[in-house]
């Protein structure tokens, strides 16, 4: 501590404008994620993962059939990166939300760094913005790179073919390409909800396990409430609703915006209340040191896991609450003109000439299995086709039975027992083995 | 413009009052020790002052900057640390540097090169924080506290775990600033360290300011200091303290004779040994001004420092050396 002292009467601090301290606070914390071994590794895994999703697809012949558009994933480059949007929205992206934001703020008790960095030249208000403004760029960030990897992923190691939707009818690769990353885009409110979200808990709770694995479990509570209910509010009222919202541009028979625009609404309204919560609480705090640190006990976790228990119980009671979002009506009237789709568009690939916009003359029966019939859950579908048989009078009736999975965001799996359509794959018209769009068919219908 | 001014702090954790009605103030390139024992509310204190706390009475001035309640202000010209500075663990001392640099809108360039030569630490710079020493971060916190040139430091023992070197180092280092005119709070236990870079002086107990001075009028009013005393005839020199008025003698530890005596009592009991022919070969300050006023501040007792009697004092200064 021997060298001359700097002159204090030239202020180092150049009056910044707030704006700036805020672009100040947020270059360091790019700064500290990029130096944290979990950043890093995140990126690798949004990097890696789709491609090693593709590659494992690639060498084994089995497909990830419960998954929208699932059975597709051999055929078209275009289903990959849907795929991996469901599971993302599921659980990567909340996960990777609390890896990457839930310690973002309780870190710095952790450290002990709060006092370090409320010292220096920028204000509580400026600190908050920018450290905010860094995990929501991060994150988008990542969720871009899930986006431009998965596609990658899909059009390298399957290749660019066109796309079947989820209405039966087969989408152009342009098409294809941009319907997908628009479908990111729709889930980027999400990814940012449950970023709030992770910030949030981190604040409040000062502790790092509960940041980072609070959004997860979020995501899991989400997965059991989707499950029961048949009313639409609780459903729609979830954090990571948004998630489901592109299938409606993906439907092909009839696309539907509703849910989109009511989903997006509430990633908004969570964003909000987050933010709000978590600046409250940062505004208000007392930075007196380590005997919080002290207090950390049991006393904090304990209370946060029944508030948690309570909230999630409030929740499932609540699913009924609201419009029936899954009715026999929407189902039927999703299914009908679906099939009519799946059908001509198997002729099509065994190589007969079908008009394209020709219909068979369909009479659905759907009815929840061992339950009144609304609601998520098993369903039956029977499609009485009516072909007309040249010479006679009367049509034949050969009746499809398809067992229906419905999701309470209004999406279905239907499949059907081999005897009747085929198998999962058949030949087209040159021979080569393509999936059957009659075995396992997809949709969504608007639950608004 | 005084650089820094506390009216009526108050600041109550749960059941405890911390600080309890404190006032201070310091004008420009004034050095002022902060003195009190462990939980007298030091650290609260500073903590209010860096609007880390939110005091739940009072008012606070910065350079001329009242920080008001939201905390809005930016701690502009204000440096320092409250307890043992902290840092990113994962990041280096020269990257924890930059990254400060980086919050306050300097340029880290040559100025972080230079704070950290001056603290001694560009040998380990590149090495991460996590792997440094109680007295290596304490370095790299006051090298964070001078990074932006501030006009009031305020140092929350600036000292602890630092060795002799570092120790001496930090009080040249304050009297180097305070000769600039930068306003300097120094709490801290280790008043040997204190007793000759501080202009003024705030002693507190349960929170509240029990005295507060200029080291001039500190060393008129302490109490007593405490001396061995190495003479020709150590038994004559005890009995003649014993007949002395103001003046307490004893046995130190190692035998030696031990004399309490207050400011004015020293010429008396000097001349009287010579009177009686006893020869001092040594005197040896056992016991400062100051920390006599700190024993005798800091005591159980709830008396202040003018019930108790020059005896009393002497008394104590004795006991404690
Ligand atoms: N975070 C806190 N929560 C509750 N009480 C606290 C907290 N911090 C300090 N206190 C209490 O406030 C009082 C003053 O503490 P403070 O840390 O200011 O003392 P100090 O003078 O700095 O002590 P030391 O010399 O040990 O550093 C003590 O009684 C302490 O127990
Ligand atoms: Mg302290």
């Amino acid at each position: 501590m021997s060298a001359a002292a700097r002159h204090p009467d030239v202020p180092a601090t150049a009056t910044a404008s707030p704006t700036g301290a805020v672009g100040r606070v947020f270059a360091t914390e790019r700064r500290k994620l990029t130096a944290q071994l979990s950043t890093r590794l995140l990126a690798v895994v949004c990097l890696a993962g789709p491609f090693a999703f593709a590659g494992i697809l690639k060498v084994q012949s089995g497909t990830p059939s419960d998954s929208l558009l699932g059975v597709y994933v051999h055929s078209s480059g275009f289903a990959i990166p849907l795929v991996v949007l469901a599971f993302a929205g599921s659980w990567g992206f909340p996960l990777v939300a609390g890896v990457l934001c839930g310690d973002m703020f309780s870190s710095e008790d952790r450290y002990g760094t709060w006092k370090t960095v409320l010292t220096r030249s920028c204000t509580r208000g400026e600190l908050f913005a920018g450290k905010l403004l860094a995990a929501m760029t991060f994150m988008t960030a990542l969720v871009a790179l899930v986006a431009v990897a998965s596609v990658l992923a899909g059009v390298l190691l399957v290749g660019g073919q066109s796309l079947v939707g989820l209405g039966g009818a087969l989408i152009s690769p342009g098409h294809a390409l941009a319907l997908v990353l628009l479908s990111f885009l729709i889930c980027l409110p999400a990814v940012l909800a449950y970023t709030s979200l992770a910030v949030l808990l981190s604040v409040a709770t000062r502790n790092g396990i509960i940041g980072v694995i609070g959004p997860i479990m979020v995501a899991l509570a989400t997965q059991l409430i989707d499950l029961i209910g048949k009313g639409v509010i609780v459903h729609m009222l979830m954090v990571g609703s948004a998630f489901n919202a592109w299938t409606g541009l993906l439907t092909t028979t009839r696309p539907f915006f509703g849910p989109l625009i009511v989903s997006i609404g509430v990633s908004l309204a969570w964003i909000a209340a987050s933010v709000a919560a978590a600046w409250r609480l940062v505004r208000s705090r007392d930075f007196a040191g380590t005997a919080v640190g002290a207090r950390v006990g049991w006393v904090a976790p304990v209370r946060t896991v029944a508030i948690v228990v309570a909230v999630i119980a409030a929740l499932a009671l609540a699913t009924d609450l609201g419009p029936v979002g899954i009715t026999r009506a929407r189902l039927t009237a999703s299914m009908a003109p679906e099939f009519n789709q799946v059908t001509l568009l198997q002729q099509q690939l065994i190589g007969r000439a079908v008009p394209p916009d020709a219909t068979f003359y369909i009479k659905p029966n759907c009815f929840k299995r061992a339950a009144v019939s609304v609601g998520p859950g098993d369903w039956t579908c029977t499609m009485n086709v009516f072909l007309p048989r040249p010479g006679r009078v009367a049509f034949e009736r050969s009746p499809v039975d398809y067992d229906v999975s419905v999701a309470s965001n209004g999406c279905y799996k239907a499949q059907s027992p081999p005897a009747f359509i085929g198998g999962q794959t058949m030949p087209d018209a040159r021979g080569r083995s393509v999936v059957n769009p009659l075995y396992i068919v997809y949709g969504c219908f608007n639950v608004l | 413009m005084q650089a820094l001014r506390a009216r009526g702090l108050v600041k109550r954790y749960e059941s405890t009052l911390a600080v309890d009605g404190v006032d201070l103030a310091m004008p420009a390139g004034e050095v002022r020790g902060l003195l009190g024992p462990n939980g007298a509310g030091k650290t609260t204190l500073l903590r209010m002052l860096f609007g880390l706390v939110r005091p739940d009475d009072g008012a606070i001035e910065l350079l001329g900057r009242p920080l008001n309640a939201p905390f809005s202000i930016p701690l502009e010209g204000t440096g320092g640390f409250v307890e043992e500075p902290c840092f990113y663990p994962y990041l280096s001392g020269r990257a924890n540097l930059e990254l400060l640099a980086q919050l306050d809108g300097v340029d880290p360039g040559a100025v972080v090169d230079e704070l950290l030569a001056r603290v001694d630490l560009h040998g380990r710079a590149a090495d991460r924080v996590s792997g440094y020493s109680t007295g290596m971060r304490q370095r790299l916190g006051i090298a964070a506290a001078l990074l932006r040139s501030p006009r009031l430091l305020l140092l929350d023992e600036p000292t602890s775990g630092l060795d002799p070197v570092g120790a001496r180092a930090v009080a040249e280092l304050v009297r180097e600033l305070s000769a600039q005119g930068v306003a300097v709070l120094l709490s801290s236990h280790l008043i040997g360290e204190l007793e000759n870079v501080c202009d003024a002086y705030t002693f507190l107990r349960h929170g509240r300011v029990v005295w507060d001075g200029s080291a001039d009028r500190l060393a008129a009013e302490a109490p007593a200091s405490a001396f061995t005393l190495h003479t020709s005839d150590d038994d004559r020199a005890a009995a003649i303290a014993a007949a002395h008025r103001g003046v307490r003698a004893g046995r130190s530890p190692r035998g030696a004779l031990a004399v309490a005596v207050g400011p004015e009592g020293l010429d008396g009991f000097s001349l009287a040994l010579g009177q009686a022919g006893v020869a001092i070969r040594r005197l040896e300050l056992l016991v400062s001004p100051l920390e006599s006023m700190f024993f005798a501040l800091t005591a159980d007792t709830e008396a202040t420092l003018h019930e108790l009697g020059p005896h009393e004092l002497a008394e104590r200064a004795l006991a404690k050396a």
